[in-house]
This record gives structure tokens, C-alpha cells and sequence, in this order.
């Protein structure tokens, strides 16, 4: 099993154990991932120019094509922008046209050959419910998380074929897996308030911290994040409240530490968190 | 493609309203794989309220109280109609089953009766209904008093609440409109907790917002003041989302009394919660939704005897196929029906229409004429096993079904049986369509 | 004039030389203080104005005692020797670029030691020295191909990797690449000349063999003409063997003892083959004396005006690596980082590494606004900071610079790729913060400036004015077309399922509209209403509204839509005054 690994600009910067612990866990399932030369999602640009975003996407996927390979990416917001620009050059052929003139320029080309998947349900569909059981050691038991997908993950359904976007089940099942529990919270759904945070930033943390209330009023004691929006954003939404709260929690780095790799390679040294103890 | 996306499936339901998720759940009970296209929008127009068949026949607007004994006089007299055509004791399991399936999804219902029941709605009129959510069915048990038979009862005394800039639902309003059928009804206004600063409030952020303890607590504790007397509490239907039992519950012991909602204008929190655990249903049965996506062709192989469905609206497009298939697509308002200057066609495979001859005699002149208008009852015909007929009268193919609404004969919304037209097609349909499977594969 | 070679000293006045010398000596340093001071100057960033000029130069104080006696001096050293001598992260990101620019310094330093000081340096550290001397010969042409080498190898690599994408222009340094050619050129025809010059051989002749006479010293020229490539235009060759022997004879007595066989230049020596037919003409116009002449003033000129070009990096960058090194995981006070982000600015040589590599590259290629680059978005942030930006008064360049910053998606690839070590991204920070206080914050922000109703008004009044091409059709294609909004029955769903409206509780932080009444804005053909609205630039994007459509409206994908139509159209409406 092999897939370009695309990153996005989050998670280097900003979040490397998720780098870290994707490329561990994935390692011990023996998914090798390439790295290519990637550029921008392009989801930044949807708000000056359409076409502007679909060629930013186009290329990468045109690299990727080249390469032979189908992408894989553990954050959610890049997964929904490269296939929603899948949708836009499927739907617009003049579009279309016009991003295969600025892609020619570089000598790739887009032709729909290579498929963008998110890194849960690869590790659910792709590798499989039973070889992850079968990989888990050191199962989590007694812990309970809120499984947080990212909208991007799951809608628009027709772009994203992630889950039923209404009542997904994909994370949960992949959390059992671990032995942790996922709890039911009724915000689960919503936004985390991340894409509204340059423009209001009031309402983006309100968003957030009510989701985070909602998680914690559920028992969960982490958030089970897949994109590294969601977490960054939780774990500043709570960054200056004086009370222990509720930490974010990458699924690799549980499905790592349930799988027996050490808390180094999976990122985890901060001494907070509440997997450590049990 | 190295993810494994499954392609073929036993059944292919296209639709997803009331009959396109009563099938894909009977179908995926039988445990045959499914899945299901359609985005269910038609559903978040349903009220929770699950007919039965309320109305018989519809040209008098006779009400029943026993949708079972208005079912035997329906076989009397329009054997045609496809609610005549399922026996009743199957329609009350597919009815059992359905409720079972959405109490398991987190919309828990009453128990079902024998009877139907009456339910308050926002704009003050009272529905004849058979399937109640539990959390509103405080309120059809205090309408009971008006049925009840011998002593002229009253309903005991009541206290609707309502909230400052909830626009879809006024407690003076209800009350005034019914204040001669039940003097005991009294009405509040509230502010709801955390939105007083918001001038114009949609019921499913108030619900959602009560799913938090602390925001319920607050709201109990505004309303507890004007209780008075009041026997029991009635509020929009604003006591969360899937929650809604645990939100409901709360308010019962937070106040003392039943407490029952009044199912607001569609499209609003009944609907929501209604999608909710429907595609709850879908999901913990496993079946495979295309919720934004469309049927753009379907063809069969003769040989093969399977169907190839081609769905638009998916990226790149996507093709499955289904040993067989059920037309759940409704009428006009759910595009199962297109009408045209040259008549009314089936939208996807141009199936023959039963309809009247021309397009003069579709409409009676008056709009509120009570026999109701003769397109209202076009559409397809099928043979005992719910299997659309062809031009020659055969079945079209041999595992094709069609439940719900894009059934001919049956004018669901003047009888009030939309729910049970759904429901109880889908069940007999699915049992035939088991059957035609499991005879095939021996 | 110890400084100087030998042959300077016998050929130039000295007043003349040490004036020269001693005026670039002193523009260079001048300029050096000139253009270090603006690290303590220019402030870059909301809380750079926060800090004085003392505060920072007490932080360089105080980081200059900890670099030298503080537990970071190993650091610090290790930086030196891997950082700055051998360019360590050059190294580690492009192998071709890091061997050019090696080459260069290696080169440059070395002939700097070995000749521009050899009084200095040479003929005290190697007795026996002679510049016409085994090894030294070689040496020289090899120190000098090695940076020609390096040029024209760093040259090669830009153009091998050139990326469509716009550079920064750079005159200066291409002055200066030529100025450098230029001492190298001179320094190359000087020795060539010499080497195949009768009219040197004369003068040597006379000091050591104490005659000029062409025939008593006709054994050795044979020597000289056929060994070591003097061009007497009145010799033949062959010789006879007799000629010969006593010419070595007389070579070994006077000569041999400062002067190798000139081959080993192997630069010079085939030029001066190629000089050899004029160079009878060029001894009669005294080539050996202006060719010096341009030489040395060629190099003073160098040293003059380094400062002031992009040559500059070679003080900047060295800087820049060891201020990196004397602070662990590059923590600096608030007066540390505003400095740090003034020698940023010069010492960034414009490389374009960071531009190969930035993530937005091709919207920066596809907008046509190269200030997403990083090489220019910190020109860019230089002259917003130094207020050049500002005074230029040129809108567009303002948006446009705006547009880049705002866009940059943070990734840090340019700090992680930069072969000088700058923090870009701290840079980035701060420039986005100018760019906002000067007026021009990123698009979700200048919107919110005025009501919607206040844009629909401005672009009403403006309707006239712009008759450019209506840019809907292909940027707003859902918006532009009524079928995609015109089944909307205004149910309320979007709104019911909007996270955005459910927790716009607050007055301060409210939404105006609902998604439903955006839909039936455009319902109503007053889509000018929708673009300036807050519902529009705090939509979350995270389609609920789109997924729960009854009526299979792509809600979210025209809130997306009209957002960059409002970026588009907004802004040609909106008018920017600087602050003065």
C-alpha cells in the first residue's frame, strides 16, 4: 500500500505530531508514504478566486498523478478542498480547460486518475478494522474521548463519500479499536470555529468553547481530533481558561500508543495528557 | 482507486423520505446489503407525527378514531388504493418495527394503540395522528378528555409557554384558538436563556442550546414561576435534538408535571430530529447513503438480472449495481413524477403513468373542491408483488418495486396517511422483494 | 603599503594608492555602520513601535555578553564553522547552489590572504615566497576560477531552476557580480601580459642580470621564449642546444630563484598565448600599468560600495546565523526580535530558494501578484516598514501587497528552506500587523469596515465608473446563474442547521443575516447586498447548510463564491487612505 503523503501547511508548521505520529502508525501497518513537493491546498484562495484555489489543487494532484500515486492526507480541511476541486473541474469544463493551460506550463496535467483520501478511512476501509485490531497491543481501556471528524471530512456527502454525514461511525469505530470509548455528544457535528477565526473572533471561540463544553459535559476526558484545524483550535480556545480542561488528542497518537510505539515517535511529550497513567 | 468502495449491493433504494428509509431499513432488517440515494430534505417536512390513515373517505372528511376499522372500510370500498392492499396486521408490525428502529435512534415514540390520536399543533387545531413521540404525547393524553365518551370532559388545565422571538409559535395564539374547546389552557412568555440579546431565535438553536444542563436548568427555572395551577406544560418542540428524550425527561422532573411539545411548522426541529434518527437507522444497519446524489440512469441487464445504477452529483460520478430496486421517489414535490405539457411521466425510467386522460380533467375547478383533484391520485400501478407495470400491463422488471407516494389511488394527504402509505408499502414490498431474492439465489 | 603586493609598490605612488585605499576603507566602514544602524532603526511589526532604540541596543548588549561568556558560546562557535564557514544549511537544501557559493567564498578569501595581503600574510607565514613561484602561480589562477566557478555555477542554478515565478530585481548585485568579474578579468590579463611581456623581461633583466643588452642576454631570452612564454617578436624558435644550455645557465644564476615556469597558471598563461601578437603593442601602451591600475581601483571600488549592495549579505547573513545561535529555539525578548527582524531585511540575499519551495507559489503565479513570494513580500514588508510603501501612495500596490500577506498560509517552509536561517515567519507575523495598522487588514476584516447595505450603496455609485469585464460568470458561477438559488422555498433549514447563527448570541459578535435570507437576497436579484455581509465573511464553510438543503441548494459553495466576488468587487470600490 503506497500514497503520496500530502500535509498541507498546518500540520508542519504548527502541528508535527501529527506528522509524526501519522508516519509512525502508518509505518507499523506498512502503508509507505512519498513525500512530493506539494503545494498549498489552495482552500485559502476560495476566498479571493475560484479558479485561482482549483489550480492550486489541480497541481497537486496533477504531482501526484505524475508520481502514480493516490494522496493521502491526515487533515481534514486539505481532503475537502483537493476533492472539491475535483467536483468544480468535473462539473466546469471550460474550468477545466483553463487549469490544464496553467498547469501545461509546468508540463503536468490533470486527469482525475489519482484519488484523494482521508487518512480515517484509509485506516478504516483501506487497511481495515481487523488488521488494526490485530496491530493494537496496548488497548486504552477506561478512556473516554469525543470523536471530533472536521466538517470536511463529512460534507458536503457527495464531495467528501467520507460516512453518512448525519450519523458517521467511522471514527467511533476506529476509537473502539483502541479499547477507548467514544461518548456521545450532541455538538459533535458542529464547527469548531476554526475558519471564522480571522473574521470573529469572538464568535469562532464561542463556537469552539461550546463544543468543548459539550464534549466535557459528555465525560469525555480528550478530543479525538483528525485535523489539526480542529485541534489547534481547541487547545487555544482553552489556552487561557485557568482550569485543567480538556485536552486534544491526535487519533494516531492513540491509535499509536494502543499499537505499543513509544510516546516520542508519536509526538506525545506533553506531560498533561491524559493517556499517560494508564 | 486502492480504497475499496463496495459497488454492488442487493438493494438499491432510490429515495429517501418517509417510504425511500422505511424500505432501506426493512430491506437491511432482512439483511440484505443496501443502499439508498437521496438526500432526505423530504423528511425535515415530516411533523414526528406518523399517520396512519386518518381520513376516509377523503370527499367527506370523515375522521376515524380507529385507523384499523378505517383501514377495513378503505378495503371495502377502494381496494385499489395500496393501503387496502397490505394486510393490517402487517402494517401494525411494520409500524412496531419503524418506531422500534427511530426509539433505538434516540426518538423514542408512545407506545402504539388501537387508536388514532389527537395532537395540538402551532396554529391551534387539532390532528388526527397515530404514531406520537414520546415527548409529545403528554398532550394527546390531556386531548383524550374531548373523546372521552358519556361525560362532557374538559382537557385539565394547561400552561403553553412560548419564547420572545421564536416567531413560528405563539401560546396566545394556540390558546386563543382553541379557548372553547379548552377553557383550561393558559399561556407564558419567556426569554430564553443566553439569547436574550437575539432578536429572532430558530427553534433548532434553542434546542440544541437546551441539550446543555446548564441552559435547560435556567429554563426550567423561568417557567416554574408561571405554572399556577397547571396540570401540565406545553412548549414548542424545542426540548433538543437527539437528545431529546434526556432533554424532555429533565424538564418533566424540573417542573413537576407532564410536560408535552407542540409539534412546530414544518420545516423545524420535528424534522431534524426526525432526518436524525432516521440516517441513524441507515447508519447502524449499515446502509450505504448517497445523500447529495441522483439516479441520472437505470438499466438492467437481462442476463445478469442486476441493475446498473448511475448516480450524478458525485465527483467523477459513480456506478453501482443492485440485484434490485425500489422506487421510493414520491410524486411531483419529490421529482418521482415529472408534469409536462405532454402529461405526467415517471422521472427516471419514463415508467407509464396512470393518470387522468387529459390535462383538463387533472384539476376540479374549485382548488378546495373536498373531493380532491384527480392528478392528486396519478401515478404507478403495480402488480401484487409492488412491482411497476409496463406499457402491456407485465411488470417492468422482474425486481423493480415501487412504495409510497408515487403509488396510484391513493390521495395520502387528504386521507392523513402519508406515514402509513410509507410504511406499510415499503414492509409488503420488501417482503416481496426477500422473497424474489432468496427464490433466485436458491 | 604593507597591505599591498609587491608589484603594486613598484608601480603605483604610494600617496596615491594609500589615498585610494584609505577613502574605500573608510566609505566601507562608514557604510557598514550606516547600514547596521538600521538593526536598530527600522521597526517592523506593532511590537517593534513598542520598543526604543535604547531597549535594543540594550538587548544587543545584553545578547552580545551572553553569546560570549554564556553556556551558548559552543553554540555559537559550532555556528561559526558549520553555519557560516562551511554554510551548512545552504548544504543541506541545494547541494549545487551550496558548491557555487563555497567555491566563492573559498576563492575570494583565499586570494584575499594569499594576494590582496600577501605583505601581510604570505610572505610572513612562507619565507621563501615569491608570487612567481611554484605553487603560488597555480594557486592564484585556481583561487580565481574557483569564484568565477562559483558564479557562474550560482547562475546556472538559477537559470536550471528557474520557476516562471517572478524574482525580486536586484541591479545593484548584478553591478557588483560585474564589478567582481571585472577585478578577476584584470587580475587574469595582468599576469597574462607579464608573462608574455619583452618589456618586463628587460626591466628584470637590468635589476638582476645588470644588462639589457638583447644579445649578451640572448641565451636566456631563448629560454624565456621558448620555456616561459616571453613574445620577443625578434626570436625564432628552435634554438640550438648550445643557446639553450647557457641560457639555463644564466637562468638558473638570475632567475630561477624567484621565477616557476608560468604553465601552471593555468589560466593566465593560455591568455597570454592568445596576448602574445600584441603584445608588443600592448607593452608600448604600458598595459602592465593600467591594467594594475584597473585592477586595484576595481577592487577599491568593491570595497566602497559593499555596503550598499546585496553583497552586504556577507556581513548580514554571518550575523544573522550566530544572533540564531546565541538563543535556544530562537527565543528573543520583544527588543531582540524587533532588531533581528531589521537585519532580516538585509540579510536577505534574494536567493529565491524560499520562493521555489513557498506553498502558494502558483496562486502567486495564477493571481499574477508576486508579493505572495516570500523574497518579496520582505521587500515589501521593508518598504511598508521603512514607509516607502506608504508614501508611493499607489493603492494597488498597498492591496496587492495586503492581498499576498493575507494569503500566505503560514506554512513555514520559507523559514525551515532559508539558507541565511531568518525567522520569515516571525517576520510574516509582523508585517501582517503594519499592513493592518496602515489600513490595509485582510479581506474578512476591511469588509466589516462598513454594513452591507453601505457596500451595496458604494457599489451602486460606482456603477458608472467600471466598465471592466464582469468577472461573475467564471468566478461566481453559482451566484451568477438563478437556477442554482431559485428552488429555494425559504424553509429555514440552512439557518435551523447554521452552527455560525445558533452561537450568534452576542450583540458584538452577531451576524446580520441568516444563510436563508442571503438565498433570497439573491432570490430577489440583490446579490450587491449579500457581499458586504457578515453572515457571507463569518459563514464557518462546514456545509451543514449545503448537506441539509431540502431542496439541493450548494448554500455553502455560494457563500464561498460570494465572498470572492466581494474580495473582487469590494475592493475596487473601497478606497485606502494611508495614515499619515
Amino acid at each position: 500500500m503506497k500514497y503520496a503523503l500530502f500535509l498541507g501547511c498546518k500540520i508542519p508548521s504548527r502541528l508535527p505530531a501529527y506528522e509524526l505520529s501519522t508516519r509512525a502508525v502508518l509505518l507499523r501497518l506498512g502503508v509507505t508514504l512519498v513525500d512530493l513537493e506539494f503545494n498549498c491546498c489552495g482552500y485559502p484562495a476560495r476566498n479571493v478566486s475560484r479558479e485561482a484555489f482549483v489550480v492550486a489543487a489541480a497541481r497537486n494532484l496533477a504531482i501526484a498523478e505524475r508520481a502514480g500515486l493516490d494522496v493521502l492526507t491526515p487533515c481534514t480541511c486539505c481532503f475537502g478542498s483537493l476533492r472539491h476541486a475535483i467536483s468544480f473541474l468535473e462539473e466546469d469544463p471550460e474550468l477545466r480547460s483553463r487549469v490544464s493551460q496553467a498547469l501545461a506550463v509546468e508540463g503536468i496535467a490533470w486527469s482525475g486518475k489519482t484519488e484523494v483520501e482521508h487518512l480515517l478511512p484509509v485506516l478504516a476501509r483501506t487497511i481495515g478494522v481487523d488488521a488494526l485490531g490485530a496491530a493494537v497491543r496496548a488497548p486504552r481501556a477506561g478512556l473516554r474521548v469525543a470523536a471530533q471528524y472536521g466538517c470536511h471530512a463529512l460534507r458536503p456527502s457527495n464531495v467528501a463519500r467520507f460516512d453518512n454525514p448525519l450519523a458517521p461511525t467511522t471514527f467511533e469505530t476506529l476509537i473502539r479499536l483502541t479499547g477507548a470509548t467514544p461518548v456521545d455528544w450532541p455538538r459533535q457535528l458542529d464547527c469548531c470555529g476554526d475558519p471564522l477565526h480571522e473574521s470573529n473572533a469572538p464568535l469562532s471561540e464561542h463556537i469552539a468553547r461550546a463544543k468543548i463544553a459539550d464534549a466535557k459535559a459528555s465525560g469525555a476526558e480528550a478530543m479525538c481530533t483528525a485535523c489539526p484545524h480542529c485541534h489547534l483550535r481547541f487547545d487555544s480556545a482553552q489556552a487561557g481558561s485557568p482550569k485543567p480542561s480538556i485536552r486534544s488528542l491526535l487519533y494516531t497518537q492513540l491509535l499509536g500508543l494502543a499499537m505499543g510505539l513509544d510516546e516520542k515517535s508519536l509526538g506525545l511529550e506533553c506531560p498533561e495528557s491524559p493517556i499517560r497513567g494508564r | 482507486m486502492t480504497g475499496e468502495r463496495r459497488n454492488s449491493f442487493d438493494v438499491a433504494v432510490i429515495g429517501a423520505g418517509m417510504a425511500g428509509m422505511a424500505a432501506a431499513l426493512f430491506a437491511a432488517q432482512r439483511g440484505l446489503s443496501c443502499i439508498q440515494v437521496g438526500s432526505g430534505g423530504g423528511v425535515l417536512f415530516a411533523s414526528g407525527l406518523l399517520d396512519l390513515l386518518a381520513v376516509h373517505p377523503a370527499a367527506e372528511g370523515r375522521q376515524w378514531q380507529s385507523p384499523f376499522a378505517a383501514l377495513a372500510a378503505l378495503a371495502r370500498e377502494q381496494p385499489d388504493h395500496p393501503l387496502a392492499r397490505v394486510d393490517p396486521a402487517s402494517i401494525r408490525t411494520a409500524f412496531e418495527t419503524f418506531v422500534t428502529a427511530l426509539g433505538e435512534a434516540g426518538l423514542a415514540y408512545a407506545p402504539l394503540d388501537e387508536r388514532n390520536r389527537k395532537v395540538l399543533t402551532s396554529i391551534g387545531t387539532l390532528k388526527t395522528t397515530f404514531g406520537v413521540p414520546l415527548s409529545m404525547v403528554a398532550g394527546a393524553n390531556a386531548l383524550d378528555a374531548l373523546d372521552a365518551p358519556n361525560t362532557p370532559n374538559t382537557p385539565p388545565r394547561c400552561l403553553l409557554v412560548d419564547f420572545r422571538g421564536l416567531r413560528e409559535f405563539s401560546a396566545r395564539q394556540i390558546a386563543t384558538t382553541l379557548a372553547d374547546r379548552w377553557p383550561g389552557l393558559c399561556h407564558g412568555r419567556i426569554e430564553f436563556p443566553g439569547f436574550e440579546d437575539v432578536p429572532e431565535l430558530y427553534a433548532a438553536h434553542l434546542a440544541r442550546a437546551l441539550e446543555t444542563g446548564e441552559t435547560r436548568d435556567r429554563t426550567i427555572a423561568l417557567i416554574r414561576p408561571m405554572l399556577g395551577d397547571a396540570q401540565l406544560v406545553g412548549l414548542p418542540t424545542v426540548l433538543g435534538l437527539g437528545r431529546c428524550r434526556e432533554v424532555h425527561a429533565a424538564f418533566e422532573a424540573g417542573l413537576g408535571v407532564p410536560v408535552f411539545e407542540i409539534p412546530t411548522m414544518p420545516t423545524s426541529v420535528p424534522g431534524l430530529r426526525l432526518l436524525g434518527a432516521l440516517e441513524t437507522v441507515m447508519s447502524a444497519r449499515g446502509v450505504r447513503r448517497r445523500r447529495l446524489a441522483s439516479v441520472r440512469a437505470l438499466a438492467f441487464d437481462a442476463n445478469t438480472g442486476t441493475a446498473t445504477l448511475d448516480l450524478d452529483g458525485v465527483p467523477g460520478g459513480e456506478r453501482v449495481s443492485a440485484r434490485a430496486v425500489v422506487l421510493a421517489t414520491g410524486r411531483f414535490s419529490g421529482r418521482g413524477l415529472t408534469a409536462d405539457r405532454g402529461g405526467v411521466r415517471e422521472s427516471i425510467l419514463g415508467l407509464p403513468v396512470h393518470q387522468p386522460a387529459s390535462r383538463e380533467a387533472w384539476h376540479q375547478r374549485d382548488f378546495l373542491d373536498p373531493s380532491g383533484h384527480a392528478i392528486n391520485r396519478a401515478g404507478l400501478r403495480t402488480d401484487d408483488a409492488w412491482r411497476p407495470l409496463d406499457m402491456s400491463g407485465k411488470p417492468a422488471w422482474p425486481r423493480l418495486f415501487a412504495v409510497g407516494s408515487i403509488l396510484a389511488d391513493q390521495d395520502w394527504m387528504r386521507s392523513k396517511c402519508g406515514s402509513g402509505l410509507a410504511i406499510a408499502t415499503a414492509w409488503a414490498a420488501m417482503q416481496q422483494l426477500a422473497d424474489q431474492l432468496h427464490g433466485n439465489t436458491g | 603599503m604593507a597591505l599591498a603586493a609587491t608589484s603594486v609598490k613598484k608601480t603605483m605612488p604610494h600617496t596615491l594608492f594609500h589615498t585610494a585605499l584609505y577613502a574605500s576603507l573608510a566609505l566601507c566602514v562608514l557604510g557598514l555602520l550606516w547600514r547596521s544602524s538600521a538593526w536598530f532603526r527600522v521597526r517592523v511589526g506593532p511590537d517593534a513601535r513598542a520598543v526604543t532604540l535604547s531597549q535594543r541596543l540594550g538587548a544587543l548588549l545584553r545578547g552580545t555578553a551572553t553569546a560570549l561568556f554564556g553556556a551558548r558560546v559552543l553554540h555559537i562557535l559550532g555556528a561559526c564553522f558549520l553555519d557560516v564557514l562551511l554554510l551548512r544549511r545552504l548544504f543541506a537544501r541545494e547541494k549545487p547552489r551550496w558548491l557555487g557559493h563555497l567555491l566563492i567564498l573559498a576563492g575570494f578569501t583565499l586570494l584575499l590572504l594569499m594576494h590582496a595581503f600577501e605583505a601581510l600574510v604570505t610572505v610572513k607565514l612562507f619565507p621563501g615566497y615569491e608570487s612567481t613561484l611554484a605553487p603560488y602561480l597555480f594557486l592564484r589562477n585556481l583561487f580565481g576560477a574557483m569564484v568565477v566557478a562559483g558564479i557562474a555555477l550560482l547562475y546556472f542554478e538559477r537559470w536550471r531552476r528557474r520557476t516562471g515565478l517572478v524574482s525580486v530585481r536586484r541591479p545593484m548585485a548584478a553591478a557588483f557580480a560585474v564589478l567582481l568579474g571585472f577585478v578577476l578579468a584584470t587580475g587574469y590579463l595582468l599576469e597574462a601580459h607579464k608573462i608574455a611581456s619583452p618589456q618586463a623581461f628587460y626591466r628584470m633583466a637590468k635589476r638582476y642580470s645588470g644588462t639589457t643588452d638583447p644579445g649578451e642576454l640572448m641565451p636566456l631570452r631563448a629560454v624565456w621564449a621558448s620555456e616561459f612564454g616571453v613574445a620577443f617578436d625578434d626570436l625564432k624558435e628552435p634554438f640550438a642546444s648550445n643557446v639553450m644550455e647557457r641560457g639555463r645557465q644564466m637562468h638558473d644564476a638570475d632567475c630561477a630563484g624567484c621565477h616557476a615556469k608560468p604553465a601552471s597558471a593555468f589560466v593566465s598563461y593560455p591568455v597570454s598565448r592568445l596576448l602574445a601578437p600584441v603584445t608588443a603593442l600592448l607593452d608600448k601602451g604600458r598595459a602592465d600599468i593600467w591594467l594594475l591600475y584597473l585592477h586595484v581601483f576595481a577592487c577599491f571600488l568593491g570595497l566602497a560600495t559593499l555596503p550598499f549592495t546585496r553583497f552586504f549579505h556577507a556581513v548580514a547573513v554571518p550575523i544573522s546565523l550566530l544572533v540564531n545561535a546565541s538563543a535556544p529555539n530562537r527565543a528573543f525578548s520583544a527588543a531582540g526580535r524587533a532588531s533581528r527582524r531589521a537585519l532580516a531585511l538585509d540579510a536577505c540575499l534574494r536567493c529565491g530558494i524560499c520562493d521555489a519551495h513557498c506553498s502558494v507559489a502558483p496562486l502567486a503565479r495564477h493571481l499574477g501578484n508576486p508579493y505572495l513570494l516570500p523574497s518579496h513580500k520582505l521587500v515589501a514588508t521593508g518598504a511598508l516598514a521603512n514607509g516607502r510603501l506608504l508614501r508611493s501612495g499607489r493603492e494597488s500596490d498597498g492591496f496587492r501587497v495586503a492581498e499576498g500577506a493575507f494569503l500566505c498560509t503560514d506554512c513555514g517552509r520559507c523559514t525551515n528552506d532559508c539558507p541565511a536561517g531568518l525567522d520569515l515567519e516571525d517576520l510574516w507575523q509582523a508585517g501582517r500587523g503594519d499592513l493592518a495598522a496602515a489600513g490595509l487588514p485582510a479581506p474578512a476584516q476591511w469588509v466589516r469596515a462598513l454594513p452591507a447595505l453601505a457596500w451595496a450603496e458604494a457599489l451602486e455609485a460606482a456603477a458608472g465608473q467600471h466598465t471592466a469585464t464582469d468577472p461573475d460568470a467564471s468566478c461566481a458561477p453559482l451566484s451568477a446563474d438563478r437556477r442554482s438559488f431559485s428552488r429555494c422555498v425559504q424553509c429555514q433549514t440552512c439557518t435551523n442547521v447554521c452552527p455560525v447563527v445558533a452561537q450568534s448570541i452576542a450583540a458584538d459578535h452577531r451576524v446580520d443575516l441568516t444563510p436563508q435570507k442571503v438565498m433570497n437576497l439573491l432570490r430577489l436579484g440583490l446579490r450587491d447586498l449579500t457581499l458586504g455581509s457578515r453572515m457571507v465573511w463569518d459563514c464557518a464553510t462546514c456545509y451543514q447548510c449545503q448537506e441539509n438543503c431540502p431542496e439541493g441548494l450548494r448554500v455553502t459553495d455560494i457563500m464561498c463564491e460570494l465572498r470572492a466576488l466581494a474580495a473582487h468587487r469590494l475592493g475596487a470600490v473601497r478606497s485606502w487612505k494611508a495614515p499619515s
